[in-house]
């Protein structure tokens, strides 16, 4: 019975040949734009930009409106919980060392496997590429915007996977499915706003699924060959070689189901997550005398940015954009992993999710923020993304950009993954999961685009889908956020009481 | 004895009202219940699943688990004694594999007449058991 599958998918997508038959025809033109079939997407893409950022950039007193809308999410969850950013802290690491994990509840993984399972997904270029892009477009001011942009994204992020707990579906297998385009459709109904919920909750799937192409995939895939070709020559030039190989890695593991490589590089992530650490302190330690003059600068252009154009809005602009790019905060994704949690307290793994932006942001991104401006490289380069984070360390650690190209595929390949799991969980909640392969399929095919096409195209298109994703999402949480608070108070109140078993 | 009367009936269930509404029908081929086989037929995890990426959930539970929640569904009706069967893969060549493997005489499978995308990918499950069964297969439309 299994071998009339691959002759019904010929049949049915004539079209697939094609496609097979186009990409190794692709060719450049001698002006450096690609003609051809990538011309072609290269044209798509530049055109959904134009048309989507007339909506979302729309600038409202010179700030882009998704922009403002993430600024007000994040401030009004912080007062709205009471500042359970900060508050929450405390206990967030207890239960994340396991001192309130249930066994017998429902749910598929511990909190502290959640966690890591979300962090996965936001850890990633968007820590190292991300804040050079900030640092080169809005100057050193815009670290302490994406700082400030990072602990107040803790309480959209708590919010948020609060809501994902509270209405995720467990299937009768024992497994979860949770995620914003679940509160929305099923939080906003209980509200009595059924017709709004269902029409923000597949916008929001749509929005991801192309975020899962976009800074999921192509961004990831872009930046790291920029970073692998760096210190591999025999790459430079042959991006579509390095696009086949990511390609065929990210089909093996999520089409071919090869799950030890998927877990594999989970495995190895926190590891280079440490070695990347370790690297930035060593190179902000031996600078020791050069920390006040960088936090100097990075405070005084947040404030008064003198090297860039756009002035304070501007860096504002770069720092939210950035922060909310990297750590996904108020942009829903991460509430699809923070469902899988063994929890019958939604509360209890939101509180646990709101250490994400912290870790993500607060800690990693400030990492390569200060060794870009301690070393001052941002100044007098031409390079761009992570191949600027790349001559930041090397000017340092002569040696670090072969480690760091290590540590970049693997983030890039992790991140991958990861969000072609929330890509998937939408593109099901859109259209079920008996077309899963269908998204699969053109999930690998984007690892490839992203490899070829210029960082332009690509790092506006990730940055619009990830961006759209929170107009939903936020809307959302505004309206179910009362619930969230009610939920929030109860908890803390058991808390508070005692009430609270405790298994370890 | 009914010429009608048929000895092992398969009916595929996704847990769906139309699908348990599928067994009635079915019960009138058979002589009692012990003569209906029921089968689950669950899509592979995403190997980014928290569950898979920290090995806490794996097939066999998956399985387990939707065994005792059709137990526990069927349990105080008239189908208690069903057979029960949980597969993993693509709904379609699951069951048709299914229905040689017990040598079903018949599939009683209901429509739930997909439209839009879905229905454009890949077709209705019901239309490619119809296609490729080795048996006859008892349609059930909506409304029915």
């Amino acid at each position: 019975m299994k071998h009339y599958k691959l002759l019904n998918w010929l049949r049915k997508y004539p079209w697939l040949c094609l496609i097979l038959l186009a990409i190794p025809s692709t060719a450049y033109a001698a002006d450096g734009k690609p003609t051809g079939i990538l011309g072609a997407i290269d044209a798509i893409f530049s055109y959904l930009v134009a048309a989507l950022s007339q909506v979302l950039f729309f600038s409202i007193g010179g700030m882009p409106f998704i922009v403002l809308w993430l600024i007000i999410g994040a401030v009004f969850f912080t007062i709205r919980m009471g500042f359970i950013n900060f508050r929450g802290f405390g206990h967030a690491i207890s239960v994340v060392r396991g001192h309130y994990d249930n066994p017998t509840e429902e749910g598929e993984v511990t909190h502290f496997q959640a966690l890591s399972a979300a962090l996965s997904a936001t850890v990633g270029l968007g820590n190292i590429a991300g804040v050079a892009i900030a640092i080169q477009l809005g100057g050193p001011g815009a670290m302490f915007w994406m700082t400030v942009a990072g602990l107040l994204g803790m309480s959209s992020k708590f919010t948020e996977c609060t809501l994902g707990q509270k209405y995720r579906i467990v299937k009768p297998d024992g497994s979860v499915s949770g995620g914003a385009m679940h509160y929305l459709s099923r939080g906003l109904g209980e509200l009595g706003l059924r017709p709004l919920g269902k029409v923000l909750a597949p916008l929001f799937a749509i929005f991801c699924v192309g975020g899962s192409f976009g800074g999921g995939n192509m961004f990831q895939a872009n930046q790291s060959y920029a970073a692998v070709s760096g210190v591999i020559p025999f790459l430079q030039g042959r991006n579509w070689l390095y696009g086949i190989v990511m390609a065929v890695l990210v089909a093996l593991v999520i089409i071919g189901g090869i799950k030890r490589i998927g877990s594999v590089t989970e495995k190895l992530v926190p590891a280079m997550c440490l070695i990347y650490i370790l690297a930035a302190l060593f190179i902000i330690f031996t600078n020791i005398p050069l920390i006040p003059g960088a936090v100097a600068t990075i405070f005084r252009e947040a404030f008064f940015p003198q090297a860039f154009a756009g002035g304070f809005i501007g860096v504002l602009v770069q720092g939210f954009r950035r922060a909310s790019f990297s750590n996904e905060a108020g942009v829903g994704s991460a509430a699809i992993a923070h469902s899988a949690a063994r929890t019958e307290e939604p509360v209890r793994e939101g509180i646990v999710a709101l250490l994400e932006p912290f870790i993500d942001t607060v800690i990693i991104c400030n990492m390569t923020a200060l060794v870009m401006v301690i070393t001052g490289v941002y100044t007098d380069t031409k390079a761009d993304g992570a191949q600027l984070t790349n001559e930041a360390f090397a000017s340092a650690i002569g040696w670090f950009p072969v480690v760091l190209a290590i540590a970049i595929f693997l983030f890039a390949f992790s991140t991958m993954i990861s969000w072609s799991y929330y890509g998937e969980r939408c593109w099901e909640y859109l259209f079920g999961d008996r077309t899963t392969l269908v998204y699969k399929a053109l999930f690998v095919f984007f690892v490839f685009v992203g490899a070829v096409v210029n960082l332009g195209a690509v790092l506006e298109f990730s940055d619009m889908m990830i961006l759209s994703m929170a107009f939903p999402n936020i809307l959302g949480c505004f309206l179910l956020s009362n619930k969230v608070a009610a939920d929030l108070q109860d908890y803390m109140h058991r808390l508070q009481t005692g009430k609270m078993p405790v298994f370890k | 004895m009914n010429w009608l009367q048929k000895n092992r009936v398969l009916v595929p269930i996704d847990f769906s009202e139309e699908s348990f509404a599928a067994l009635s029908p079915a019960r009138e081929f058979v002589k009692d219940a012990s003569h209906l086989y029921v089968l689950h037929v669950l899509s592979h995890l995403h190997p980014a699943e928290p569950g898979v990426m920290w090995n806490t959930l794996d097939d066999r539970d998956r399985q387990q688990h939707v065994k005792e929640a059709l137990d526990k569904r069927l349990q105080a009706s008239e189908y208690a004694n069903v057979h029960i069967g949980v597969a993993i893969g693509d709904p379609s060549s699951e069951i048709i594999d299914y229905a040689k493997e017990i040598d079903a005489d018949l599939i009683v499978i209901p429509s739930h007449g997909r439209t839009g995308l879905s229905r454009f990918f890949l077709g209705s499950v019901a239309e490619r058991v119809i296609r490729y069964a080795h048996c006859p297969v008892v349609v059930l439309k909506k409304g029915n």
